[in-house]
C-alpha cells in the first residue's frame, strides 16, 4: 500500500472479475461482474473524502460474464445462464429483459439508439430496448461464437471465435457492414474501440495487439499494424501470455492493455510507443476500464482460469484496484 | 518447533489491514495493531485502541475531533475511529462473516466449514440420566424415526416432525412392484435391492447431477413410468424400463435366453424393434457388445461425448459435457509455434497452451462449479434474490 496512486476497493467479488465498467457520467462509480454470480456497484472514492464502498450487490443465478451501464443509475448484465437482465442501482431491482440460447459474452449500450447490444456464444448478436413491450429489437446471426463486442459511434465491432470479426452499423443490423479476419494468428482475446471512433485494437492469446481502422480505403488500411507485448523470457524460453483486456482512454485516445502476466501497460498507438508499464500485480489482470473523465483506471485482478481448475487454489484472492492516473496516459506531444 | 496448522481454523487477523497472525492467543496481533494502527503520528506514543489514540491526539496534541488523521495503514473504509477494535474483539459481525467467506473460498473450502479458533468441545456431563430424561429421549428418538406410535397423542408439532422424517423414507414402489426385501412367491429368488424410484437417473449417475426439469434424451417424461408399457413382462419379473440393475444383479430366474450377458431391460435383443409405446431406446445398430451399465446410462445423456469410468465419481454434466463447436468446419489450428516460445494458459486436451478452438471461459462454464444447462427455460420475472436492504442515503 506504499503506492499512493493505487488503492483497492473493499468487499471485492469472491471469484474472477469478468468485467469492470465505469459509470458514463460519474467518475467514481463502477460496476463489476464476477464468476461468483454477482454484479457489484461500487463507489470508488478518495481516502480523504468519501471512502470507497460497495453500494449494491446484485445476486444472479449463474456466473456473470459481462455488464454495462445504460445511464448513471441503470445497467445490464449477462452471463452463463444466457439471460439479459436490467439492473436498477437505486432500487436494487433486477428485471429480466430476454435471453440468448447460450452464455452472453459481451454487451454494450448505445446512447444514440438507446439500445443494448449483446453478443453470445450462441452465434447471435441481439439488440434490446428494455422499455419496449417486446424488448428484442433485432437478432443477427453471426458466423461464429461471439467473444467480445465494443462500439464507437455507430460502429459495433464483434470479435468471434475462429479469429473472425464483423463490423455492424447499429442503424442496419441485418447485415454486417464489414467482415474481416483477424490480422493476428491466434485466438482473439480482447477488443476495444478507439475513443475517436477511427478504429479499434484487438489482442490475442499470443501476447500481441493489433491496431486496425474502420475506413476501408487502402491508404487507411495501410496504417494498421500489430506488436508483441505481455511476454517474459524465462531461461531462454519466451513465455507468451494472453492479453485479457484493452481499454482506450476517453480523452487522450491512448490505450491500456492487461495480461495474464499480471501486468498493465499504457500504449500510444499513434507513435507506436509504450508510455508506461505499471508494477506487476500478484495475479493475472482480467479486465480494466477507464472512468469517464480519464482520471482513474480500474483493474480486475485475480486468477482467471488460465490453467483450469488446478490453478484455482494457487494464488487465491481477487481485487479491484483503482489507479489514479497522471501524465503517463497522455501522449508526449499532447496539445489538447 | 512443531506447528499445528489446521486449515479450517481462522487465525487471528487484523481488522484494519486483514493481516493474519500465527499465534493462537493474538498477542502478535495486538502488538501489530499498536505499532501499525494505533501509533500517534506526532509523538512516539503507541496506544492500545483507536479510541485511546483519538483521546490522546485530542488531549495531548490539541487537535479537534474532526481533524483527526485517519488510522494509518488501514484498508480504505476501515480507517475510522468509530469502531473500537482490540485484537480480535469488536470486529463487526458482517466483516467477520465476509472475511470467513473469503477465506473459505481462498482455501477452497465449502461454505461454513471454517470454524472459529479454539472451538470448545460440546460439554458432555456423565451424570446418570433420570428416568424422565430417558423417556424424553426415547420419545424424541421415536419421532425422529418417523414412528407413528404416539404421533397423535403428542400434538401437531410431533405430527409435522414425523411427516418431515417420513419424506426421507424409501419411496413407495409402483403398484405391482414388490417392496424391497419382500420375498417373492415360492421359488422366486429375492429381488435385488431397490435402486430408487423409476424414471429417475440411477446411480452411478450422481443424484442431482442433472438439473431439475432437464430430461436426458431418450428418457420418457416422468409419470409414464409407473405403468409398464404394453409388451413388457409382467411386473415383478423385471424392473420397469429406465431402471438399470447393476451388472449381474438380475436374479438368475430372469436371465435372458441363450446365456447372453445381462442386458438392461428395454434394450431388445439385436434385430428386433421395440413395440410401439416403448419409450426407451432406439434399436441398437447391429449386434451390441455387452457394455457395463454406467457407460450405457451416460451414453443416453451425452452428446456423443466421451464416456468413461471417471464419470461415476464426478458430477455428471461436467464429466460428460464439453463445449462443442457449433461449426465443426471452422475447426482451428494454431500456426506452428516458434522455437523457444511457450503459450501460457488455456491448454487444449493435449496440454498445449493456447487452445485455438475454445476460450477459457467456454471451458470454465462446463466445470461443475459453474455449470448451467443452456438454453434455460424462459426465466420468470420474479427474481428478488438480489434484494437487500435499500440504502437510500447512497443515492441522494
Amino acid at each position: 500500500m506504499a503506492d499512493p496512486t493505487y488503492s483497492t476497493l473493499p468487499s471485492p467479488p469472491f471469484d474472477t472479475i469478468s468485467r469492470i465498467q465505469y459509470s458514463p457520467t460519474d467518475p467514481n462509480k463502477l460496476l463489476a461482474s464476477s464468476w461468483d454470480s454477482t454484479v457489484r456497484f461500487y463507489h470508488a472514492g478518495e481516502p480523504n473524502e468519501r471512502p470507497s464502498e460497495q453500494l449494491v450487490k446484485f445476486e444472479h443465478r449463474a456466473a456473470v460474464l459481462t455488464c454495462c451501464f445504460s445511464d448513471a443509475s441503470h445497467g445490464f448484465s449477462g452471463g452463463l445462464d444466457a439471460t439479459i437482465r436490467h439492473l436498477e442501482m437505486g432500487t436494487e431491482k433486477i428485471t429480466t429483459v430476454g435471453s440468448h440460447t447460450d452464455a452472453v459474452s459481451g454487451m454494450v449500450f448505445s446512447d444514440e439508439s438507446h439500445a443494448l447490444v449483446s453478443g453470445s456464444w450462441d452465434c447471435s448478436l441481439r439488440l434490446w430496448d428494455p422499455r419496449s413491450a417486446t424488448p428484442q429489437q433485432a437478432n443477427a446471426t453471426t458466423p461464429e461464437r461471439i467473444y467480445a463486442i465494443d462500439m464507437t459511434n455507430h460502429n459495433i465491432v464483434v470479435a468471434m471465435a475462429s479469429r473472425l470479426f464483423s463490423i455492424y452499423d447499429i442503424r442496419n443490423m441485418s447485415t454486417p457492414a464489414q467482415q474481416r479476419e483477424s490480422s493476428l494468428k491466434y485466438m482473439t482475446r480482447s477488443l476495444a474501440c478507439m475513443a475517436d471512433g477511427q478504429g479499434y485494437a484487438t489482442a490475442s492469446v499470443e501476447g500481441r495487439i493489433a491496431v486496425e481502422y474502420f475506413d476501408p480505403s487502402p491508404a487507411t488500411q495501410a496504417k494498421k499494424y500489430a506488436f508483441k507485448c505481455h511476454r517474459h523470457t524465462v531461461d531462454d524460453v519466451d513465455h507468451v501470455y494472453p492479453v485479457n483486456a484493452l481499454a482506450f482512454h476517453p480523452v487522450y485516445n491512448t490505450f491500456a492493455s492487461a495480461g495474464s502476466d499480471a501486468t498493465v501497460s499504457i500504449w500510444d498507438h499513434k507513435v507506436k510507443k509504450r508510455l508506461r508499464q505499471y508494477p506487476k500485480f500478484g495475479n493475472p489482470v482480467g479486465t480494466l476500464a477507464f472512468n469517464c473523465d480519464g482520471t482513474r483506471l480500474a483493474v480486475g485482478v485475480g486468477y482467471n482460469w488460465d490453467l483450469g481448475e488446478k490453478g484455482m487454489h494457487e494464488k487465491p484472492g481477487t481485487e479491484i484496484g483503482i489507479r489514479k492516473l497522471g501524465d503517463e496516459v497522455k501522449p508526449k506531444n499532447w496539445t489538447g | 518447533m512443531a506447528k499445528k496448522k489446521n486449515k479450517n481454523v481462522i487465525r487471528p487477523w487484523c481488522w484494519y489491514c486483514e493481516r493474519e497472525f500465527e499465534d493462537e492467543k493474538g498477542m502478535f496481533l495486538m502488538q501489530h495493531q499498536k505499532a501499525k494502527h494505533f501509533k500517534c503520528g506526532m509523538c512516539p506514543r503507541r496506544l492500545n485502541t483507536a479510541g485511546g489514540l483519538a483521546v490522546h491526539i485530542q488531549q495531548v496534541h490539541k487537535l479537534e475531533p474532526e481533524n483527526l488523521p485517519r488510522i494509518e495503514n488501514a484498508i480504505p473504509g476501515r480507517d475510522g475511529y468509530e469502531i473500537e477494535i482490540f485484537g480480535m474483539e469488536g470486529i463487526p459481525a458482517p466483516d467477520v462473516a465476509d472475511y470467513k467467506r473469503r477465506k473459505e473460498i481462498e482455501l477452497g473450502l465449502a461454505a461454513g466449514s471454517i470454524s472459529a479458533p479454539q472451538a470448545k468441545r460440546p460439554k458432555i456431563d456423565n451424570k446418570p440420566l433420570s428416568e424422565h430424561d430417558l423417556r424424553a429421549m426415547l420419545d424424541q428418538h421415536k419421532k425422529l424415526m418417523g414412528g407413528s406410535t404416539d404421533a397423535s397423542s403428542s400434538g401437531p408439532a410431533t405430527a409435522v416432525y414425523g411427516a418431515a422424517a417420513q419424506t426421507y423414507v424409501q419411496p413407495v414402489p409402483p403398484p405391482g412392484f414388490p417392496p424391497p426385501g419382500f420375498p417373492l412367491g415360492p421359488g422366486a429368488p429375492p429381488m435385488p435391492p431397490f435402486p430408487g424410484p423409476p424414471g429417475m437417473p440411477m446411480p452411478p449417475f450422481a443424484p442431482g447431477g442433472l438439473p431439475p426439469g432437464v430430461m436426458p434424451p431418450g428418457m420418457p417424461p416422468p409419470g409414464v413410468m409407473g405403468v409398464p408399457p404394453p409388451g413388457m413382462p409382467p411386473p415383478g419379473m423385471m424392473p420397469p424400463p429406465g431402471m438399470m440393475p447393476p451388472p449381474g444383479a438380475l436374479p438368475p430366474g430372469v436371465l435372458p435366453p441363450g446365456g447372453m450377458p445381462p442386458m438392461p431391460p428395454g434394450m431388445l435383443p439385436p434385430g428386433t424393434f421395440p413395440p410401439p409405446g416403448m419409450p426407451m431406446m432406439p434399436p441398437p445398430p447391429g449386434p451390441m457388445p455387452p457394455r457395463p451399465a454406467p457407460s450405457f446410462v451416460a451414453a443416453t445423456t451425452s452428446q456423443g461425448g466421451a464416456t468413461g469410468p471417471e464419470i461415476s465419481s464426478t458430477p455428471a454434466p461436467a464429466a460428460i459435457l464439453r463445449p462443442t463447436l457449433p461449426h465443426p468446419s471452422k475447426f482451428q489450428t494454431n500456426p506452428e509455434a516458434k522455437k523457444g516460445m511457450v503459450l501460457i494458459g488455456n491448454e487444449d486436451e493435449h496440454g498445449v497452451g493456447g487452445d485455438p478452438n475454445f476460450c477459457i471461459e467456454e471451458k470454465r462454464a462446463f466445470h461443475p462449479k459453474y455449470f448451467v444447462p443452456r438454453p434455460l427455460p424462459p426465466p420468470e420475472n420474479a427474481e428478488s434474490r438480489g434484494k437487500k436492504r435499500a440504502r437510500a442515503e447512497d443515492f441522494l
